[in-house]
């Protein structure tokens, strides 16, 4: 049977772990050992973050586990309790702005995304595909377009304006970082550039140049 | 058991209607058991484009409320053997009949004929949901226009997530004399955005205006090039691997001659 007393979550810089209250400390080791040993590479070389939620622990348990965890990864911070608790709640109540810009949760997305699909994700998009006018892609965080972009693009949408999105082939109807809004000129006939571009924000002004 | 082909657009008027008439007698044609069901509810179509108007006695919504048989409300073709035809009712609307009914009717036809194709309403709502209910498979119906592509690609989403993927292009009303002057969208530009297969491209042709008002489907005039591409496409459909027309080719004045004197049956598209 699936042993269920502790779920790990991963978050910014680290992981969530909830241990399901009522649990006994014997099942919670356990369940941690094996879960760690399960996604031990995934941690190599990283610094983890760790945030304990659901059942209060005895501080002879605290350090039972840290001992366990300290054997597999490499700890940063540790809160258990109440602090971690209000962390918690912050994370799902406000939406908080993801900050990441060469690390973070990211969605792949298989394309076409075809006119009236919207992809929104807080974290960065990868499209592998084209997005086809009348699609849009909505990303907290960077976007990337193995394809063609014809559609609508938003990076930063939750405000980071240091996002980028990079593309293929820019055909955009219109693209988005943080607060500025650009579209491609008016009247001027495609020259199609046949390498892939990247779009930033410099100076409150959205660039797109060739990807170095 | 047959197949149900659903034949959309999303956008209203590049040739749904006309294009369901065609391959539906393009199929009886090749001895097929076919049945053109009229889903455009309050705007039927259909019977009037296959000249069958003054026949109606059922409809589509008698039907799926009990209040005939099925096969009271299916309408003979008078020209072609094996080619019925299921009306819309005219007074009614889209909601007067249920994709869960829809479904029901699509089971129920498959039992006796070998290809049901489903005329769907344009637009993306209720109307849209019912002729997709049944289908297997669709056949997305566009026109070289920016506007109608656009509409084509959502419809292929829609469809997607209706269950029915890989639906099959159809560009209708190409002008190649257009597209050389590079003021429409060729075929390539198409494929390119909605990146789905190609079952074929119908030519912009006057006799369609001609044949559709006089209901009778082009497809049975055999120098027509829209109707020696809706035959190609009723020959797809039943597997044979027939190449895209050579549309570029304009026809030589030898070919003219021989049409005017009509032994040019043979052409090679």
């Amino acid at each position: 049977m699936k042993d269920d007393s502790v779920l790990f979550k991963g978050m910014r810089g680290g992981l969530k772990i909830h241990i399901k209250p009522g649990s006994d400390i014997i099942s919670i080791k356990k369940s941690i050992k094996d879960k760690l040993s399960e996604g031990r590479h995934f941690f190599d070389g990283t610094t983890v973050n760790l945030v304990f939620t659901g059942q209060t622990l005895m501080p002879s348990e605290q350090i039972e586990l840290i001992d366990i965890i300290s054997t597999q990864i490499e700890i940063g911070d540790v809160d258990f309790g109440d602090r971690a608790k209000e962390q918690d709640d912050n994370l799902h109540e406000k939406s908080y702005m993801f900050t990441g810009i060469e690390e973070g949760m990211t969605r792949f997305v298989q394309g076409p995304v075809r006119s009236g699909q919207r992809i929104f994700y807080e974290g960065n998009v990868v499209v592998i595909g084209d997005v086809n006018p009348g699609g849009e892609i909505i990303a907290g965080g960077n976007i990337i377009i193995i394809g063609t972009l014809r559609g609508l693009a938003h990076a930063g949408a939750t405000g980071n304006g240091d996002s980028v999105i990079v593309c293929f082939n820019f055909k955009p109807t219109q693209i988005r970082i943080g607060k500025i809004i650009s579209r491609p000129p008016e009247g001027e006939d495609d020259v199609e550039p046949v390498y892939p571009e990247i779009a930033y924000v410099k100076d409150d002004i959205l660039v797109i140049e060739p990807v170095k | 058991m047959g197949e149900v082909f659903v034949i959309t657009s999303g956008k209203g008027g590049v040739g749904k209607t006309t294009t369901t008439a065609n391959i539906g007698t393009a199929l009886a044609l090749e001895g097929k058991r076919v049945v053109l069901i009229d889903a455009d509810i309050g705007l039927r179509n259909l019977d009037v484009v296959l000249g069958l108007e003054n026949r109606i006695v059922y409809d589509l919504v008698d039907v799926v409320e009990g209040t005939c048989r099925l096969r009271q409300a299916l309408v003979r073709d008078k020209r072609f053997e094996g080619l019925y035809l299921l009306p819309a009712a005219q007074t009614r609307d889209k909601n007067a009949v249920s994709p869960e009914q829809m479904q029901k009717l699509c089971d129920d036809l498959k039992e006796q004929f070998d290809f049901i194709l489903i005329d769907s309403p344009a637009g993306i709502e209720h109307g849209f949901k019912n002729a997709v209910a049944g289908a297997d498979r669709a056949i997305v119906v566009t026109v070289p226009e920016v506007s109608a592509v656009r509409d084509a690609d959502r419809i292929i989403g829609m469809l997607a997530t209706n269950d029915i993927p890989n639906p099959l292009l159809i560009i209708n009303r190409l002008r190649i004399d257009l597209v050389k002057r590079g003021d429409m969208m060729n075929i390539e530009d198409t494929n390119e955005i909605l990146g789905i297969d190609l079952l074929g491209v119908v030519p912009d042709d006057e006799n369609i205006v001609i044949s559709t008002n006089r209901g009778e489907p082009v497809t049975i005039d055999e120098d027509s090039m829209a109707g020696t591409a809706f035959r190609n496409i009723a020959k797809r459909i039943l597997g044979e691997d027939i190449p895209l027309m050579d549309l570029d080719e304009e026809d030589t004045f030898m070919d003219k001659i021989k049409r005017l004197f009509g032994i040019n049956k043979n052409r090679k598209n």
